[in-house]
């Protein structure tokens, strides 16, 4: 795979998105073994059966991940002419309600236990002809299984940077969430060994709230960019650096008086208008075409750059860049 | 029987250290043929020797009390009975009143038959189920 739609991409990215592709095939093996085990140890109670729903719940991003990054590779056609990229800010909102999901659900169990002090039982297990507590079992299972979404999720935020990809991004929020609800279970079982009927519940209540609020951020950023909100970095803390740089490079050009780029975020790429003000009445249909590749050839991310000539200054507030934001360019200096 | 790690898992209310040495308060509900009751109220059968053999192991005496299911799981959950037997299968719907052990002893019709322990006294419950291993050989020929 060397392109999204019509953008082409470097072998940096190139290289990512493999490796992003094959982690993910990894993770979902991963998933479905450790169901599996889980399926063994806990058998059909009723703790299983939430432990479930959640297991199902963190099989969609990683699902919406390779769905994504397949359909937004697909060419722009006469239906769809801007392109497939937006099926990444779609993933990226299932994932972010997925992981929403958990941490509701983990909210809801956790503070239900507690309320209605249901006390767990755990029973032995005949293992080999040696009965075992099952609480052992589960704080391996349990530990075993935050190992390999705690190395995943470190690999899959420095590749969703790289992607510029926000569904491995809310991805690897989901890792963190499943690392610490092993985390957490472990320390729960353990504190019911000790006679704590509440401490499962409590732990899984502490970690819930740090994941629900991933869960919320990652939901709320995804919806953000769907309604074309000014483009911003992989994790949603900052505008997108490019905005500043297509300014910078438009206004570089001795005819122009000011610039302002409107960015939204189409996925794995940036579709920018930019607004040109120019210095005198008209130029070279080829002066256009020569800024319009210049400002393309920043960034693999530029692929979609739209440019629209103007003599009149523009109004505050018409755009998402404004002179007061700092990244919109005010009238040239000479 | 295996020893190591003496107290624990642990009780919440302390159910089988109370017990040790003393009384193992068991509720008993009539379900032939697994458990069934005679004329002075005591309980007979494969789960009421069951129950008297699982004391014995704990140097306890039993003190029955007869009733019907619902208001011994009552009892159960209030923390005033340890046991409940009456010939429950493993899918019984007390599940979300009581902890099930595992099958003692498989029956004829392929189910599964348990006890119910008081919920979340996970020592009582693993102690049990121990025995319940122990003695699983002595027990499959007399499964009805």
């Amino acid at each position: 795979m060397n392109a999204f739609g019509h953008a082409e991409l470097p072998a940096e990215q190139k290289d990512a998105l493999a490796k992003a592709r094959k982690i993910q095939w990894i993770w979902l093996g991963v998933l479905v073994l450790t169901v599996a085990a889980m399926a063994t140890v806990m058998g059909n109670s009723q703790a299983m059966q939430t432990a479930l729903v959640e297991d199902g719940l963190s099989f969609l991003p990683p699902l919406a991940f390779l769905i994504g990054a397949r359909v937004a590779r697909m060419a722009p056609s006469r239906r769809f002419p801007f392109g497939f990229h937006r099926a990444v800010g779609v993933g990226h909102l299932v994932s972010g309600v997925a992981l929403a999901g958990i941490g509701l659900l983990l909210i809801f169990e956790g503070a239900s236990t507690l309320l209605e002090q249901k006390h767990p039982p755990i029973g032995v297990v005949n293992f080999l002809g040696t009965p075992i507590w099952m609480g052992w079992l589960m704080m391996s299972v349990a530990l075993a299984s935050c190992i390999t979404p705690v190395i995943l999720g470190r690999i899959k935020r420095r590749l969703a940077e790289q992607l510029h990809d926000k569904v491995l991004r809310a991805d690897a929020d989901m890792n963190r969430a499943d690392w610490m609800t092993g985390l957490a279970t472990a320390a729960g079982v353990a504190g019911i060994g000790m006679g704590w009927w509440w401490a499962d519940a409590a732990a899984a209540l502490l970690i819930s709230i740090s994941i629900t609020k991933d869960g919320w951020e990652n939901t709320r950023d995804a919806i953000r960019d769907l309604v074309d909100m000014r483009a911003t970095t992989f994790d949603n803390s900052q505008p997108h650096w490019l905005i500043g740089q297509i300014n910078a490079e438009v206004l570089d050009d001795p005819l122009v008086h000011s610039v302002q780029a409107r960015a939204r975020d189409q996925g794995h790429v940036l579709h920018v208008e930019l607004f040109v003000q120019l210095r005198q009445p008209g130029v070279e249909v080829s002066w256009v075409e020569q800024l319009r590749e210049r400002c393309r050839n920043l960034d693999w991310r530029l692929e979609d750059v739209v440019i629209t000539l103007t003599s009149q200054p523009f109004q505050e507030g018409e755009s998402s860049l404004d002179h007061d934001q700092g990244e919109g360019m005010g009238p040239r200096a000479d | 029987m295996a020893a190591g790690c003496a107290n624990y898992p642990a009780d919440p209310e302390d159910s089988l250290e109370t017990a040790r040495g003393s009384q193992l308060q068991v509720g008993v509900t009539e379900n032939p043929p697994w458990v069934e009751i005679d004329d002075d109220d005591k309980p007979f059968g494969l789960e009421a020797e069951l129950i008297i053999d699982y004391a014995e192991r704990l140097d306890a005496e039993v003190a029955w009390t007869v009733g019907s299911e619902s208001e011994l799981i009552g009892l159960l959950d209030s923390h005033q009975l340890d046991v409940v037997i009456g010939g429950f299968d493993e899918n019984t719907p007390w599940q979300s009143e009581a902890a099930t052990t595992r099958p003692y002893g498989t029956a004829s019709d392929g189910t599964g038959r348990v006890l119910l322990v008081e919920m979340g006294e996970n020592a009582l419950l693993s102690d049990m189920e121990r025995y319940l291993i122990d003695t699983e050989d002595e027990r499959a020929g007399e499964m009805p």
